[in-house]
């Protein structure tokens, strides 16, 4: 027999499992979530499923949960200082981050030059007044500081001499992009959920360990790839929204032909649309927004829509209204008054649950309205397709629409052409059929969509993106994640080089991540090169290299049977 | 409140040559800079996605030779390109104004285009004025240059056009290319003082560009009520620039921007590619988006450094007394040149193109019609740097004319034809919206 696989989602409302073997989900498991207690419920979903499976037999276990989430969402992270370093630019007053903010001299440039030097004695003012208000986490942020973080170290060195109670992160290590409002709230999230990420690991840990001894715990990651539970610890912020990553990796896992497709995953009062390019879910362009914020984590881009298989279908002065709220199920599954599902439901004859409780709810609606039974479920299903329309539209424009930098890139116009539909979630048989024939494609309703966020979570392979930036003419280069930086010494540095020195760094960090076994998976997804011209000489070389291990399954993961 | 609209267009896969001023490196930094600062994030700013400029939009203002496809490069299309996405994010009221930073530039390229002018194959702001024109029905425009440089294909282009003011600063053309931007040169004989040029002495400083903007663009754009200001926003009067000799400052520009106010600004030159552009293009967009710049400044930036001569303040004082007195006396110049009462006014010229080493020979008409501002005949040689030498006939009919004018200029297009000495004669109707080549050669014609 085959190892056993087991994914966890714990979503808002449920928590989901699922146990895959031998190319079949063996086992699945729903849960309601217990907010209070996800620890709690996730173990309770582990026990379920691990009554099915040999304990010995399971290899993996992936867990993709809303803890950090959460306490950004509701502000129950802890109390965090956040000292910034912005030199010149914009006012101070676009950074309002951190309600305990502090602003200090040091300036750095792109080419990662010195502009203004530190001053000691204010950061030293500065983490009196955090001591005095009591604060424990700290997180620091320069401008440029992925360019040169000295100014970044030589505060985290004082805070660890000084205070050496308070826990600090510095930007570079956590985030190395250019985008320093980005960076800084990273940083911010990551030194706000640490010590609280690192107590439910611990927990989950022990716990995981006691029961299937040896087996290799991960959890999921925004960007859909997993990362192991030891090496979360110190990142906690990239496991923030890994449902709707869980939800796209599943979505792949069930259709993996490198078609551009969109996924509707239909839950009850929402739908997420998320877009397949070739085969790829598609990444929001500037990283996910936290709390307002957005950040440098790197996230798939979904639109939600406030419609869903619960929504309500009542009649509101005169007119038909569909949604936002629930009242509890749809009347074809025992609901007290008709949903979204019961107009489905009577329109394609699904015969789902008990169809005549959802004519006999509906038709008191109709009766409101002056409208045949008929009518009113065509009404219901044009609001519906519409508003998904609408956002899959949206979604295709604003692909179509991101900035472009080279010319190829304006010769050569993105056009999004529709291939399928795909449909995700128990609400998807009855509304996605129509759906996609709106759009004029077909679509795919695959029998293992109820838990493909689960078997998401289950069979996605860990990622890294390692990118580097080298300055030939400052002889040094920098990398992330991580903060890393050395010297160049080749005078004839070349592009192959620096692909050379972008490997070995992602080699090197993979071993340390536990992620080898995927290395040879990476591959190189940027390469800019700059000639640095003074007074028309060249004076050096500019090259930014990005190399990574995408989003994608572990090795042994062969497709479902069919 | 509404953002400011930004179009960043860097063409990091496009120079001349790989040392040239104009190569990829020069909005690097900028790029480093603005996406560092985030600035593209903040509520204040929109950003859009570039497009390339038809054939025909550029034909709106270019008789390219021998047409756009084989002399344009697909840079400089998508320059113009940027600059009318910019234009109907403004027109549609998306944004409360909108900043281009583009290259490749366009100020230096006139009406014909036989190849390069001091980095430029076509004019982004002209292509976008006609745009405008065409598609908003805007009439009244004015063009603020703000480059180093005299923006002299600009000049050339709306030389006689009374519904186009346009203003350059720059540094005196005896000490700088193109070595033009003189102040006797006021436009043509019926649109003579909506040119209007202000040449600076070299090392003019913050204050006395500032007091030219206070003290004669503003009044005169007060007066001449333009349904829209484009500032042509050339970076290179920085201290740091390696290619001018003025001593303006990072700081400088954006109070600038704040005083004009433009709706639309387009990124000309600017070739200090690390000490000035980046925080040059933070400065302008901070202050057309209202975002509070006083944190703003160059690493080596020192606000005593630059002091304006009190001898340079009395020579822009006499300078700012004799443009003013030559833009309110315009129409009185433009009603006795009408009533001399000849048909055409006509004048020839050479025109010289750095960047490929070309010098094109040009005769002129204009119509000097008694209800409009003329029609434009233009005949023009030059031997390319294919060695090849092209002989062109075109004729330029405004948006503005009279149907006379309109007449006259179809009927002279097709008499053309028949003549023999040419290898492309070219209609540029813009009433009409129709461009006419037809090539010599095989006898076949094209229209747009």
């Amino acid at each position: 027999m085959m190892n056993m696989l087991i994914g966890i989602d714990v979503g808002g409302t449920f928590t989901d499992g699922a146990l895959f073997s031998d190319a079949s989900v063996v086992h699945s498991v729903k849960h309601p979530t217990d907010e209070n207690d996800l620890a709690a419920t996730l173990l309770g979903v582990l026990d379920e499923l691990l009554k099915h499976a040999e304990t010995k037999g399971v290899r993996r276990i992936v867990l993709s949960t809303t803890l950090v989430t959460n306490l950004l969402a509701t502000g129950k992270g802890e109390r965090t200082a956040l000292l910034l370093l912005p030199g010149s630019g914009m006012p101070f007053s676009a950074y309002s981050i951190s309600p305990d903010t502090y602003f200090l001299k040091g300036g750095i440039d792109f080419r990662g030059r010195q502009i203004e030097p530190t001053d000691k004695k204010e950061i030293e003012e500065a983490l009196r007044q955090i001591e005095k208000t009591g604060i424990e986490r700290v997180a620091v942020a320069g401008k440029f500081s992925n360019r040169n973080d000295s100014h970044e170290k030589l505060v985290m060195e004082m805070i660890k001499d000084l205070y050496p109670h308070m826990d600090v992160c510095i930007s570079n290590e956590i985030a190395g992009r250019l985008n320093f409002p980005r960076r800084a709230v990273t940083c911010y999230y990551t030194a706000m959920t640490i010590r609280q990420w690192n107590a439910f690991a611990d927990g989950i840990e022990a716990a995981v360990r006691g029961r299937v001894p040896g087996c290799e715990l991960h959890i999921l990651k925004a960007d859909g790839g997993t990362t192991t539970l030891e090496a979360s610890r110190r990142r906690p912020c990239e496991t923030v929204f890994s449902g709707p990553a869980a939800s796209a990796m599943g979505t792949v896992a069930l259709n993996r032909e490198p078609l551009n497709c969109v996924s509707v995953d239909i839950g009850g009062t929402t739908s997420d649309v998320c877009l397949l390019i070739d085969g790829q879910p598609l990444y929001a362009s500037k990283g996910a927004l936290i709390g307002g914020h957005l950040t440098h984590i790197h996230s798939f881009a979904v639109n939600s829509v406030a419609i869903g298989g619960d929504s309500a279908v009542y009649e509101e002065s005169g007119e038909l209204r569909v949604g936002p709220m629930r009242n509890g199920v749809a009347a074809c599954f025992g609901g007290a008054s008709p949903a979204v599902t019961d107009a489905f439901n009577i329109l394609e004859d699904l015969k789902l649950g008990d169809i005549q409780a959802s004519r006999t709810k509906l038709e008191i609606v109709a009766g409101r309205l002056n409208l045949q039974l008929e009518d009113i479920c065509r009404k219901v299903a044009d609001i519906v397709t519409e508003k998904l329309k609408e956002s899959i539209v949206y979604m295709f424009s604003q692909w179509e629409s991101e900035p472009a930098y080279k010319v190829w890139e304006v010769v050569h116009q993105r056009k999004f052409v529709l291939h399928h539909v795909i449909g995700i979630g128990a609400a998807a048989p009855a509304i996605v059929p129509m759906l996609a024939k709106k759009l004029g494609v077909t679509h795919i309703l695959h029998r293992y969509s109820p838990v493909a966020n689960a078997l998401g979570a289950a069979l996605a392979r860990p990622t890294l993106a390692v990118e580097v930036h080298v300055d030939t003419q400052r002889r040094a280069y920098t990398a992330s994640p991580g903060g890393l930086s050395g010297p160049v010494e080749d005078r004839n540095y070349q592009m192959k080089d620096a692909r050379k020195l972008a490997e070995r760094l992602l080699r090197e960090i993979s071993g340390e991540r536990g992620l080898s076994a995927y290395a040879d998976d990476a591959r190189v997804y940027l390469e800019e090169q700059f000639n640095v011209i003074r007074g028309y000489q060249q004076t050096g070389k500019l090259f930014d290299v990005g190399i990574q291990i995408a989003p994608g399954f572990i090795h042994e993961y062969k497709g479902v049977e069919q | 409140m509404k953002p400011t609209g930004v179009i960043f267009f860097p063409a990091f896969d496009w120079a001349i040559s790989p040392t040239h001023p104009e190569r990829e490196e020069r909005l690097l930094y900028t790029r480093d800079q603005l996406f560092e600062e985030g600035i593209m994030d903040m509520p204040e700013v929109r950003e859009y996605h570039p497009r390339l400029a038809t054939a025909k939009e550029v034909s709106r203002v270019h008789f390219c030779v021998p047409d756009v496809e084989s002399r344009v490069t697909q840079a400089h299309m998508v320059s113009a390109g940027c600059a009318m996405v910019m234009a109907d994010s403004f027109m549609q009221k998306e944004v409360k104004n909108a900043f281009a930073i583009i290259r490749p530039p366009g100020h230096h390229a006139m009406t014909v285009v036989h190849g390069n002018r001091g980095f430029c194959d076509i004019n982004n702001e002209a292509v976008m004025v006609e745009y405008l024109r065409r598609t908003y029905g805007i009439k009244r425009l004015a063009i603020v240059d703000t480059d180093v440089h005299h923006g002299d294909g600009s000049q050339e282009i709306f030389w006689h056009d009374p519904d186009v003011l346009f203003i350059s600063f720059h540094q005196d053309g005896r000490t700088l290319y193109p070595g033009s931007g003189f102040t006797d040169e006021l436009g043509g004989p019926l649109a003579y003082g909506t040119t209007i040029n202000i040449p600076m002495a070299p090392k003019t400083t913050d204050t006395g560009i500032h007091y030219i903007m206070d003290n004669l663009v503003l009044p005169i754009l007060e007066e001449f009520k333009p349904e829209l200001v484009i500032n042509s926003a050339g970076q290179d009067n920085h201290y740091s620039d390696p290619l001018a000799n003025m001593s303006f400052t990072a700081q400088g520009y954006a109070v600038l921007n704040q005083k004009l106010r433009p709706d639309i600004a387009v990124l000309e030159g600017g070739y200090s590619v690390e000490t000035a552009l980046p925080y040059i293009n933070m400065g302008i967009i901070m202050a057309m988006a209202g975002i509070d710049f006083s944190n703003l400044r160059e690493p080596d930036y020192n606000p005593s450094r630059f002091k304006e001569s009190p001898g340079n303040m009395d020579y822009i004082r006499a300078l700012i007394d004799r443009q003013l007195e030559n833009f309110r006396g315009r129409e009185a110049v433009v009603e006795a040149n009408r009533k001399k009462g000849r048909e055409f006014d006509s004048y020839s010229r050479s025109i010289f193109y750095d960047t490929n080493y070309l010098q094109e020979e040009q005769r002129l008409d204009l119509r000097m019609c008694p209800d409009c501002c003329g029609f434009r005949r233009i005949s023009s040689s030059c031997v390319h740097a294919s060695g090849r030498q092209y002989s062109i006939y075109g004729i330029c009919l405004p948006m503005a004319c009279c149907p006379t004018c309109g007449e006259r200029a179809r009927s002279d297009y097709d008499e053309m034809k028949k003549k023999a000495g040419y290898n492309y004669i070219y209609l540029q109707d813009r009433v009409r919206d129709e461009y006419r080549t037809f090539d010599c050669g095989s006898a076949e014609e094209t229209v747009l």
